[in-house]
């Protein structure tokens, strides 16, 4: 993911985005089209939520200091997306974990990217809230936007995503479909567990047994 | 809703008008308040006449004015702004409320450079007026990188960083008061380096202080976007397209001069890079393009304030003052923010 929005250098290969080569972009055009919500955000500093979501617009804005209208548009469009209205003068430290994946991953559409990195959206969150940033970021994908995410979470990605990239160790194992890659053999060889799984029709369902030792 | 962006421009217009209108009050009050008696009217005409003779003084309330209340007035705008500015640049850079120029060290790196200059003897000559403050930005820098060195050796978290500016500190100021007993000689010279005061420049250093400050302020201005972006962290800063690294190393460097500047005309005036960001912050939040002149309306107001408020009871030097002022809102701040940490 770092290398796709340009952060490191691949080692081998190339990454393109719509035939352009990432490496030969500067940072501030490979921000135009690549965004990322990070897993969590420093607070310290007393920003409100509208001045985090503003923050996105940065690699866009023309001006010397001020956004333009066309920014707040856009702004004040993302912050009615994520129902975040009635939160936009609160401070970051003051919002539920929810709250703030919703103010980050407004934060990162007000970017107007065409590829959207998530890494471990989900990861520290509870059921519900883990639930609605998956529905938001699925939104997302149907607006157009490519939306990449770093999961552990099987259910969850099966249910939300269209394809399936297995890595271990630095090496794919397995992409396609979820239902395809997904299978109780790859599970118990890359993390050395037996789940069972259940499928229903295109969704499918992985129960953890044991470990193996 | 009304335009977000519009409600912040009026803000900023609201902090301007009334920093500034306070500001001349101020002012005006600062120039008819010392051991000798000038009411406010005397003053400001004494005042103007000595402008209008091009500095050229002939009574003795022109003099106390001009020369004396009028290059202490200046000191005190230029010391409250430039080291509002170093204090939220540098809390901007290491992503921590809790530093200050004080705190890294770098104030004592500064005054060691400058007390190590004058006792070297260079102190007469027409170059002395710039090479005091050079050796002073020497010894900043030095004590600033050392401080980010240790911070990040070990781990590089806010509370590291704020314990290795205070074992860089300690050292410096070791280093200064080796120096001073040295050359017992000088001793008189170098004693306002040590508790901060605003006595001491004249109206040529004044004018090479603000001039700094204010080019200084300018150019941080105008990377007030880049600053907001940089509260993100690195890697978030990059991603958004900024070079974080690059934009931090001007930052050092620029919050370097401008607090080797201070301490070489005025001495360490600890503590005030620190409450001063920290009012601005509660008043207008964390977005840079209001925190920024906030902290510069609110450091010129607050030092020169200070300083009328030292005036009364009997010219004590103001940095004491501010160290009073500044140690229980620091201690304030570190019981709040171990509550937030605890939770």
């Amino acid at each position: 993911m770092r290398c796709i929005n340009g952060l490191l250098r691949p080692q081998r290969g190339t990454i393109t985005i719509d035939g352009k080569n990432i490496e030969k972009m500067k940072i501030k055009d490979v921000a135009k089209i690549c965004a990322n919500v990070p897993a969590d955000c420093n607070e310290d500093f007393n920003l409100t939520v509208q001045e985090l979501i503003f923050l996105g617009r940065y690699p866009h804005v023309d001006g010397m200091w001020w956004e333009s209208k066309r920014d707040e548009g856009i702004v004040l469009e993302a912050i009615k997306q994520f129902k975040l209205e009635h939160l936009v003068d609160r401070r970051l430290n003051e919002l539920s974990s929810g709250e703030k994946e919703r103010a980050l991953l407004a934060k990162a559409i007000v970017q107007k990217p065409k590829v959207l990195l998530a890494d471990e959206p989900s990861a520290h969150l509870d059921l519900r809230y883990k639930l609605e940033v998956m529905e938001n970021l699925k939104e997302m994908a149907s607006q157009g936007v490519t939306v990449i995410t770093a999961s552990h979470d099987m259910n969850l990605t099966s249910k939300f995503c269209d394809r399936v990239v297995m890595l271990s160790e630095g090496r794919i194992i397995a992409a396609g479909k979820p239902s395809e890659v997904i299978t109780e053999e790859r599970i118990r060889e890359i993390y050395n567990v037996e789940v069972s799984i259940f499928k229903d029709g295109d969704e499918i369902f992985a129960i953890p047994r044991r470990s193996i030792r | 809703m009304e335009s977000l962006v519009n409600r912040t421009k009026f803000r900023l217009l609201l902090i301007l008008v009334f920093g500034t209108l306070s500001l001349i009050g101020l002012f005006i009050y600062s120039l008819t308040v010392g051991s000798y008696n000038i009411g406010w009217y005397d003053a400001i005409s004494a005042f103007f006449s000595a402008v209008s003779n091009g500095g050229e003084t002939t009574t003795t309330e022109e003099r106390i004015v001009y020369l004396v209340r009028f290059p202490r007035f200046l000191a005190a705008v230029g010391v409250g702004i430039g080291l509002a500015i170093a204090g939220v640049i540098m809390q901007a850079v290491v992503r921590n409320p809790l530093v200050d120029p004080y705190i890294t060290g770098v104030s004592s790196g500064a005054s060691f450079g400058a007390v190590s200059f004058m006792m070297l003897g260079f102190m007469s000559g027409t170059m002395a007026v710039y090479a005091l403050p050079i050796s002073a930005f020497i010894g900043a820098v030095a004590a600033f990188f050392i401080t980010i060195g240790v911070s990040e050796a070990s781990g590089g978290r806010p509370i590291t960083f704020v314990l290795s500016g205070v074992i860089v500190g300690f050292a410096f100021s070791s280093l200064t008061n080796i120096l001073v007993v040295e050359n017992p000689d000088q001793l008189k010279g170098v004693l306002f380096w040590m508790f901060g005061s605003l006595t001491a420049p004249d109206l040529t250093q004044c004018a090479i202080l603000l001039f700094v400050v204010a080019i200084i302020g300018a150019i941080v201005l105008l990377y007030a976007r880049e600053l907001n972006v940089i509260l993100l962290g690195e890697e978030q800063g990059s991603q958004l397209g900024v070079n974080v690294r690059k934009v931090k190393l001007l930052m050092m460097v620029l919050s370097s001069i401008v607090t080797a500047v201070c301490v070489a005309f005025t001495g360490v005036i600890a503590f005030l890079g620190l409450i001063v960001p920290h009012m601005a912050r509660m008043l207008v939040g964390g977005d840079h393009r209001l925190l920024l002149p906030a902290s510069i309306i609110i450091g010129a107001n607050f030092l020169l304030a200070t300083d009328i408020l030292c005036r009364f009871i009997g010219d004590l030097p103001i940095g004491a003052i501010v160290s009073l002022i500044g140690a229980p809102f620091f201690g304030y701040l570190l019981i709040r923010r171990g509550k937030e940490y605890s939770n």
